[in-house]
């Protein structure tokens, strides 16, 4: 594992170029850094400074690579490479709320953002005026849009709300691209048609993904839940009620297993086994080394059997990587098919890369699927 | 110590989430709070670990609300039902007694 403190205040949001060779990520103010890997060390090799308020939510197309930032002054960015210049280019989201995340499309000729003001604005170059235009998906969309994943047909956008439900629509754009080929999700896909609404969660929903084939959508929300929906069976939902604090943040990593982290400060895998229609907590992947255990005094040990009626000997320090609460998890190489290493920001400024073989062979009842 | 565990799933199973009746609440948090008065502090884990993940959910919820009026001896008793839930259910069966859109 290698752990990178780049701030001494939280990460908002980051995102990676093709070669993972650079990060641009906002340093919980209205600027994006781009940071460069030199040998070990990262430096900083550009400052984008055009938000007038925090900003939310950064992606990176990589084959174009042109990126995209959202905030909360309610607009959108599309930044391009001109020699060494990172240059803006506005885009009027239409929104009266703050954006809140963003996600270019598989063939990077869209983008979506989810914002506070219940609706999604999906983005589009107009070649003709030579301006980004977009439209918006707003029903029946309750509260505002907290995460979102596009499918790879390009078409099909799953958005995590705060009205507790996952949802995916279609984001079908008849100027930039041919109409779609029938999905497990459905086959007529007009812009804007909801094609699944989960009812499970009660809580917020953080983070949602779609699995490298598209036929599964996982999601985590704020009441300790892990969802995942199936469209290959009927779009059933397997849920899973953690023992730990909401998650944050959820990636696929294989079909069948997921990373995700959140509030407790480390990653934990989940596996799905599509026979039973189940998930299960796959263990926790950060597990630290044996630290020497301080021993209670009788006195400490009445202490806290008077006041917490207890008898624990957890100590009040995180022996995790992380030291705050992680926010998101990216997936580096490999694909969401066959993820060999994963990427974790947080809360606590720093940015950890984890590598699957190392954590397979490190942590032996782990199992991959 | 029979009657009280087929009492306790009795009680489990009978819970009024999906009602608004406060009057039909207030009496199921009645007979809980007996129930788990009536157990031995030795047989609360066995107790616990005889129910399934929504059950442990649950019973977090019946604690919280039992912790919302104490009683004389109530609060010590529910005190040691949820370090034994909390064992069980981890911090996630507390986050879902405060985001719950349904209550017992």
């Amino acid at each position: 594992m290698a752990y990178h403190s780049f701030l001494l205040e939280p990460i908002s949001c980051h995102a990676w170029n093709k070669d993972r060779t650079q990060i641009a990520l906002c340093p919980n103010n209205h600027e994006v850094h781009i940071y460069r890997k030199d040998g070990a060390k990262w430096s900083k090799i550009h400052e984008l400074k055009e938000h007038n308020g925090q900003v939310t939510g950064i992606d990176w197309a990589p084959e174009s690579n042109r990126l995209v930032t959202c905030g909360t002054d309610r607009n959108a960015y599309v930044w391009t490479l001109k020699g060494n210049v990172w240059k803006p280019t506005l885009v009027i989201l239409r929104i009266n709320r703050a954006a809140r995340c963003v996600k270019w499309s598989p063939k990077e000729n869209k983008f979506a953002v989810g914002s506070g003001s219940r609706l999604i604005s999906i983005c589009y170059f107009e070649q003709e005026n030579d301006w980004w235009v977009c439209k918006h998906i707003k029903k029946p969309i309750r509260s505002t849009v907290l995460s979102l994943d596009w499918h790879p047909n390009n078409v099909l956008l799953a958005a995590g709300s705060c009205d507790f439900k996952c949802r995916i629509f279609s984001a079908y754009i008849k100027e930039v691209e041919e109409r779609p080929s029938p999905t497990p999700w459905g086959s007529k896909m007009p812009f804007g048609e909801l094609m699944f609404e989960s009812s499970s969660s009660c809580g917020w929903v953080h983070s949602i993904c779609f699995s490298a084939s598209g036929a599964r959508v996982a999601w985590v929300s704020h009441d300790s839940t892990l969802c995942l929906a199936d469209a290959n069976k009927k779009m059933a939902v397997a849920s899973l009620c953690t023992e730990t604090l909401p998650l944050l943040a959820v990636t696929f990593i294989t079909e069948n297993s997921l990373v995700a982290a959140g509030h407790d400060c480390y990653p934990m895998l989940f596996t799905y086994e599509e026979s039973q229609g189940t998930l299960t907590f796959g263990g926790k992947l950060d597990v630290p080394k044996q630290s020497s255990q301080r021993g209670l005094t009788a006195r400490e040990r009445f202490q806290n059997l008077d006041k917490k009626a207890s008898s624990d000997t957890a100590n009040a320090t995180l022996d995790t990587l992380h030291k705050n609460s992680i926010r998101h998890v990216l997936v580096l190489v490999g694909g969401k098919g066959n993820c060999s290493q994963f990427c974790t920001t947080g809360m606590d400024g720093g940015m950890s890369i984890w590598d699957v073989k190392s954590l397979e062979s490190a942590l032996k009842d782990l199992k991959i699927k | 110590t029979g009657d009280a565990l087929r009492a306790f799933h009795a009680a489990i199973r009978s819970h009024p989430v999906n009602s608004k009746n406060p009057a039909v609440k207030e009496q199921a948090q009645g007979i809980m709070l007996k129930v788990l008065t009536s157990f031995k502090s030795s047989e609360i884990e066995q107790a616990v670990n005889s129910l399934d993940r929504n059950g442990v959910d649950l019973l977090m919820k019946y604690i919280y609300k039992g912790f919302e009026k104490p009683t004389e001896n109530s609060s010590a008793i529910l005190l040691q039902w949820h370090e034994k839930a909390l064992a069980v259910g981890g911090l996630g069966s507390i986050v879902r007694v405060l985001t719950a859109r349904k209550t017992v």
